[in-house]
């Protein structure tokens, strides 16, 4: 049982404080780091020190994804919540080595409003938990160490809570609420701070080249026109690629793929039948692009069942052709299926393929044209949101 | 210090003198003040060096792969400097007009020997078809429409598309370079038949050889062809080889 006077729960309070304080650092560190518009590795360990790294996946699509900042459309990237985190903690550390050096000293006002506000920290870290697993399927460990941290320091707020503060002064109460404003300016002031000095990007969201020849010779692109569409766009896309799953979500997630008139060439990273490789980055991504062209009317519904189902797919698609040609008849049919070894679908596929090489576009996907012009990797995922209000805003909603 | 070592510590202390609280608050008022300022000039410098990254060149871009047409080994400078002659030179449409390549031209463009020139096109072996023609006729038969079609739409990353055409080794120059022509149109039409390409004209490089120039040695009888008759060096000159050629120029 914790005492009134324990110097136990200010303790927890003040290393959660610390821990959150690093986890949070190493959060904006990360996100700051990519407003020079290139690929860095990231922090993505529930080890406070372990060194950033490439294979960072839900690290990385938690940083893309449209919960990560505030006022994404005003500012590349917008402001990223770890800094609200990074400034709570830094108030909660002050306050909490108060708390334990003071010890019974300290104030009953100044124990209970610390009981109180330190449940904050877990308030936002429960709503972006939920959202974590509910929208994007995936945990950020760098993000559940501030969870955790969240967690402790509102042990530590409970335990005093608990300990009670009979025998502790009555205090001032207009000091209480001074440390109630401390918390809000404190919080603020590292975001301010970040958003004041973001560098404009303004100046770089069109020099990522263009498309020398915007019309298909020969063939045409799989339509995909969105159900209030107001802006013509192309896209190149491999089905069985992370990153053009995870772009897909985002822009479906932001509102933004139903105000899309989308013509998608198709670009499977897979040498069967792309000469561009020396071997397959996502083996039977040919033959799904295949099924995607032979979808017709319900291309995008073979496209949602592509990326809905990619990991499955990508297993498919390495243990063989016939494995992802049964994976494709299970769920299409086999109508679809003897669309997809038509040679004709063959010829289709390759024109897919020639345009991208009569523009000599960059072997990689995703990739957004408005236009002639290319919008950069780096302005479809941590900027996409300012982007698309600098270059097509009717597409926000 | 534990939790119950912590609670029996305060328990036997005596009551708490009057201002340490304020002392306390000093203190954590201070690191937290030193924490803020701490943290705050980290954000500033993290973004500031990312503003300075931002307008500076990186040393080393990573090289990014550009898509582009197949190049494969036999694409040799030799092979592309012919290749480069005969195509521009004879074989593809420029504007509105098309030309095509006559035996004469071949010799003159191509400024190579016969063997050398149908050396040349040994690497494309397994890639490209001889398609075979009946003595004296230009009509492609079903077999030679299939495997010219098989051939075609075998396209993968390459950007032209050769036809030889021959015709005979004996008979007059004139008769044979009028058939060879013929032959030659033959294939081409039967692609703008089953191609649907409005820029064929574009990817097919047309020659028609007479005698003079070229002609294929018994040898060649090994190569993927549409005859059925028995194979010799006069029924396969009378041909036309065809074939991607996965080569940039």
């Amino acid at each position: 049982m914790i005492g009134p006077n324990s110097k136990v729960p200010a303790a927890v309070a003040l290393a959660a404080s610390v821990l959150g304080l690093i986890f949070a650092s190493y959060s904006t560190m990360d996100y700051a780091q990519h407003l020079d518009r290139r690929l860095h590795d990231v922090h993505c360990s529930f080890i406070p020190g372990a060194p950033p790294t490439s294979e960072a996946e839900a690290c990385r699509a938690a940083m893309y994804s449209p919960y990560s900042a505030l006022f994404k459309d005003s500012l590349w990237g917008g402001v990223p919540i770890s800094l609200f985190a990074l400034g709570a903690f830094t108030f909660f550390a002050g306050f909490a080595l108060y708390l334990l050096l003071s010890g019974p000293r300290a104030p009953r006002d100044n124990v209970t409003l610390f009981g109180w506000v330190s449940l904050t920290p877990l308030a936002a870290s429960i709503t972006m938990f939920t959202i974590s697993l509910m929208k994007l399927g995936q945990l950020c460990q760098t993000c559940v160490g501030i969870y955790i941290s969240s967690f402790l320091l509102a042990a530590g707020g409970i335990g005093m809570l608990l300990g009670g503060t009979e025998g502790r002064p009555r205090g001032n109460s207009l000091l209480a609420l001074g440390w109630l404003v401390a918390l809000g300016v404190v919080t603020l002031v590292p975001a301010a701070v970040y958003a004041s000095s973001v560098p404009d990007q303004r100046p770089y969201l069109t020099q990522c080249g263009e498309l020398k020849q915007p019309k298909m010779k020969a063939g045409e692109p799989v339509k995909v026109r969105g159900t209030q569409a107001v802006k013509q766009v192309l896209f190149f896309e491999d089905p069985l690629c992370p990153t053009c799953k995870a772009f897909h979500e985002r822009l479906v997630t932001e509102g933004v793929f139903e105000r899309l008139d989308t013509d998608l060439v198709l670009f499977p990273l897979d040498s069967e039948c792309n000469w561009m490789l020396d071997r397959p980055l996502h083996p039977g991504a040919c033959i799904v692009s295949k099924a995607v062209l032979c979808g017709g009317a319900q291309a995008r519904q073979v496209l949602d069942w592509a990326y809905a189902e990619q990991t499955y797919l990508s297993r498919a698609g390495k243990a063989g052709a016939d494995v992802m040609r049964a994976a494709i008849k299970q769920r299409w049919g086999a109508e679809l299926l003897a669309c997809v070894d038509d040679r004709k679908t063959d010829v289709r596929l390759n024109q897919h393929l020639h345009f991208a090489s009569d523009n000599s576009i960059p072997v990689s996907t995703p990739q957004v044209y408005f236009g002639n012009k290319r919008i950069c990797d780096e302005d479809t995922d941590i900027g996409l949101r300012f982007t698309l209000k600098q270059l097509a805003p009717e597409v926000l909603p | 210090m534990t939790s119950r070592a912590a609670d029996a510590y305060s328990a036997h202390e005596p009551p708490p003198p009057p201002g340490g609280s304020s002392k306390a608050g000093l203190i954590g008022g201070a690191f937290g003040a030193g924490l803020l300022v701490v943290v705050t000039l980290a954000v500033a410098g993290w973004v500031s060096a990312a503003g300075k990254r931002l307008v500076t060149p990186e040393a080393e871009k990573p090289k990014v792969a550009v898509a582009d047409h197949a190049e494969v080994g036999y694409c040799t400078p030799r092979f592309k400097e012919v290749l480069e002659r005969v195509l521009h030179s004879c074989g593809l449409s420029e504007g509105d007009a098309r030309r095509g390549c006559k035996p004469a031209d071949v010799k003159t463009f191509a400024s190579i020997s016969d063997e050398d020139f149908n050396e040349l096109f040994t690497p494309l072996k397994d890639r490209g078809a001889v398609i075979m023609f009946a003595e004296g006729m230009d009509e492609l038969d079903d077999k030679a429409k299939k495997l010219l079609e098989e051939k075609w739409f075998a396209r993968k990353g390459a950007r032209y598309f050769f036809v030889v055409a021959r015709a005979s080794k004996t008979g007059t120059q004139s008769k044979n370079r009028a058939l060879s022509h013929r032959r030659a149109n033959s294939v081409m039409y039967h692609l703008q038949s089953v191609a649907n390409d409005p820029e064929i004209d574009k990817k097919v490089g047309l020659l028609w050889l007479g005698n003079e120039f070229a002609q294929l040695s018994k040898d060649y009888c090994t190569w993927p062809n549409s005859g059925d008759a028995k194979c010799d060096e006069e029924a396969i000159n009378r041909s036309a080889f065809v074939s991607w050629v996965d080569c940039r120029l």
